[in-house]
């Protein structure tokens, strides 16, 4: 069996021109930085005050709307926004709802009555309903939920209460952080390489084989178990690597960027995608195209 | 922090391959990971890696009224906390089950099986007596944790010395440890807990989970047990319901392992006297190992480039044209052929060699001497027409 060695090498951190001026305009700052010694300003998230002076508390970037100064942290776990579409666990099934888990602080929530009952149909959850929840939703399951609101502790109350949520089937999960998804008008793709992909906002990325034909009276609880083909098989295995590829190097994930990193991958083999030579090129060329593709 | 679940594909996975006979490490069934015992340098401080779950004991003692039931006796007591570090499960100040678990299963083990004599620790009996403190720290969970708490409570007690003691009528005299030299506990036996962990209700057993393992796991059963097999104590946990053979199966299993621990046991303490008494260094730091592969990190070099491009265009100039190679294979002799060209052999360099001029002309019609050998002549056997290879490539 071949075993590879790499020496340890000076990393050249390769960033373009157009980034550069990005960076210059946001105020990055890191726990202990003092953002102003201004009192006139109310201090928000991941601020404290110390000695008159406002301070940072977690690294990341200066917000300011009016009088309020807050700090958004760079890596932090998943705040939800009404809206979101989350890919998440079930860990726990109790009377009337299910707790999913979802990256954040705590655990999301998911009400029997935000479902879509098997068959559709539109009436009130009866007990009976309560009881067959396990066949529905077990632990350890995987679904895609949109966020529908938000408790007062900040959990999330999600739904699934659209024929493309629901429970997931046969595909690969991929964790990256939440700061790295970028919020689009639409989170599931149909990839032209031949997969589709779910960009969840809490950083659970879910890629899975174009389904044939979709099932419409399912309602989103019935799972395909037939074999996936070899070719898709691949096609998925690149797209988990270029994920990974991508987010170490802090690329915003959406479709676009996805493609590029696809296609600039496909003269690597697989399992050559991680390695950080390759990483390097391959990311340079998707930054490239995705600068040419802007403007 | 809670943590994050198993997927059901992993959790498939583990039990496909126990199930195939297949643990994620490579062990077999029965075996049990890698065990390093290491002791600090005061006595009693004992550190247990099994594998990569870490443990450390400390044990000291002190002087307290004995308990009125018992007014002859010493005080063991046993604490076992679990340390965030540990894993991100573990909060502080949380009492959850697996601590009540482990510490209960701890203290069964080494206090009711009475392998510490506790009427030696007696001073002066219904006054003074010794109390023996068994702390132990987790700071790493990779499963597994029962057997190494208990290998470090009983190697850190069996390593432990505590001060001597002169009584004279009323007047008890501590000596210090420079004073007197300190005396160790007497220690009758040292009894071991071993894990057998349960899968597919009951039907699959491996000894020593661990972290991903115990994630599945159906139930556990820990026996604790000395050299001389006697069992100390066993503890089936998960509901789980064994078989009167599966039992004396896994106790039969316990009896050999123990035996093996005991043995690294013992040979760990005697390292740690020899050295002490040679006067070397002892301790953690000691312990750790000194190989190590540093790497090299090397900048970027300036390089000269004022005349790069005419000093690469003369290299260009000077060297020759590469000849072209035959590819197919030349006929030599009868029964030698030639594929390729080698290179021109630099062994023996004549004076001849280093005058020739680069390019050779080598007259078509004379025999072709191919070989290198230093016989006074080679012979070909069979004349026929040869190709003439061309010239060699220069070195």
């Amino acid at each position: 069996m071949a075993v590879e060695m790499r020496l340890p090498a000076v990393h050249k951190h390769i960033s373009l021109a157009a980034s550069q001026s990005n960076r210059d305009d946001k105020h990055l700052v890191v726990p202990g930085d003092v953002i102003t010694s201004d009192t006139g300003f109310m201090r928000g998230h991941g601020t404290y005050m110390d000695e008159d002076r406002l301070t940072a508390s977690v690294a990341g970037e200066v917000e300011r709307v009016n009088k309020l100064i807050c700090v958004r942290p760079l890596k932090t776990r998943y705040n939800g926004e009404v809206g979101d579409v989350v890919i998440g666990r079930i860990t726990e099934v109790q009377q009337k709802r299910w707790k999913v888990e979802t990256n954040s602080r705590l655990d999301s929530v998911l009400l029997l009555s935000s479902v879509n009952l098997p068959g559709g149909e539109l009436r009130r959850r009866s007990a009976q309903d309560e009881l067959a929840m396990r066949d529905y939703l077990q632990e350890g399951d995987l679904i895609s939920a949109e966020v529908q609101s938000i408790f007062s502790d900040g959990a999330l109350s999600l739904h699934t209460r659209s024929l493309k949520y629901g429970k997931l089937g046969q595909g690969v999960l991929v964790f990256v952080s939440p700061s790295i998804v970028k919020r689009q008008k639409t989170h599931f793709h149909n990839l032209p390489c031949g997969a589709s992909i779910i960009l969840g906002n809490n950083g659970y990325v879910w890629l899975y084989p174009t389904p044939g034909q979709q099932d419409e009276e399912a309602g989103g609880y019935y799972t395909s178990m037939e074999p996936v083909s070899l070719s898709d098989r691949e096609v998925i295995s690149r797209l988990r690597n270029c994920l990974l590829a991508l987010a170490a190097h802090k690329v915003l994930l959406y479709d676009t960027s996805v493609l590029y990193c696809y296609e600039a991958s496909l003269p690597q083999q697989i399992k050559d995608i991680l390695k950080p030579e390759i990483m390097e090129e391959i990311i340079l060329e998707t930054r490239q195209r995705l600068v040419e593709h802007e403007g | 922090m809670r943590d994050t679940p198993l997927s059901n594909c992993e959790r498939l996975f583990l039990l496909k391959a126990i199930e195939a006979k297949k643990r994620l490490d490579g062990r077999q069934t029965y075996d049990y990971r890698n065990i390093k015992i290491t002791f600090g340098t005061d006595y009693g401080c004992c550190s247990v890696e099994l594998g990569k779950t870490r443990v450390l004991c400390q044990v000291s003692c002190e002087l307290v009224p004995p308990k009125d039931s018992r007014p002859t006796e010493g005080i063991m007591f046993f604490n076992l906390e679990l340390s965030p570090m540990a894993s991100p499960a573990f909060e502080p100040n949380r009492q959850s089950e697996l601590l009540v678990t482990l510490n209960r299963q701890l203290e069964r083990c080494l206090r009711n099986s009475k392998c510490i004599d506790t009427e030696s620790l007696c001073v002066v009996s219904g006054e003074k007596v010794w109390q023996i403190r068994v702390d132990v720290h987790v700071l790493n969970q990779d499963g597994n944790l029962m057997d190494a708490a208990s290998i470090a409570a009983i190697s850190a007690l069996s390593h432990f010395r505590r001060p001597d003691v002169a009584i004279q009528g009323q007047d008890v005299t501590v000596f210090s440890p420079e004073e007197r030299d300190p005396i160790p506990l007497s220690i009758y036996h040292m009894p071991i807990c071993v894990s057998f962990a349960f899968f597919l209700q009951g039907s699959y057993l491996l000894v020593d989970p661990c972290e991903r393992e115990e994630r599945v796991k159906d139930g556990l059963l820990v026996i604790a047990m000395n050299k001389h097999r006697e069992i100390c104590s066993i503890q089936s946990s998960g509901g789980i319901m064994l078989l009167k053979d599966q039992v004396l199966r896994c106790s039969k299993i316990a009896s050999v392992k123990v035996s093996e621990i005991t043995e690294l046991i013992n040979k760990a303490l005697e390292n740690d006297r020899k050295i002490r008494k040679e006067g070397g260094k002892f301790g953690f730091a000691e312990s750790m190992p000194k190989e190590r592969i540093t790497t090299l990190k090397r900048d970027d070099a300036p390089v000269e480039m004022t005349d790069v491009k005419e000093t690469a265009s003369d290299i260009v100039n000077r060297t020759e044209t590469t000849t072209e190679v035959v590819p197919s294979p030349v006929l030599v002799a009868m029964g030698t052929a030639q594929v390729g060209e080698g290179i021109v052999n630099s062994w023996a360099l004549d004076e001849d060699e280093e005058d020739e001029p680069q390019t050779e002309d080598r007259k078509t019609d004379e025999v072709m001497v191919i070989s290198d050998s230093e016989e006074e002549e080679v012979v070909i056997l069979h004349e026929e027409a040869q190709k003439s290879t061309k010239t060699s490539k220069q070195k």
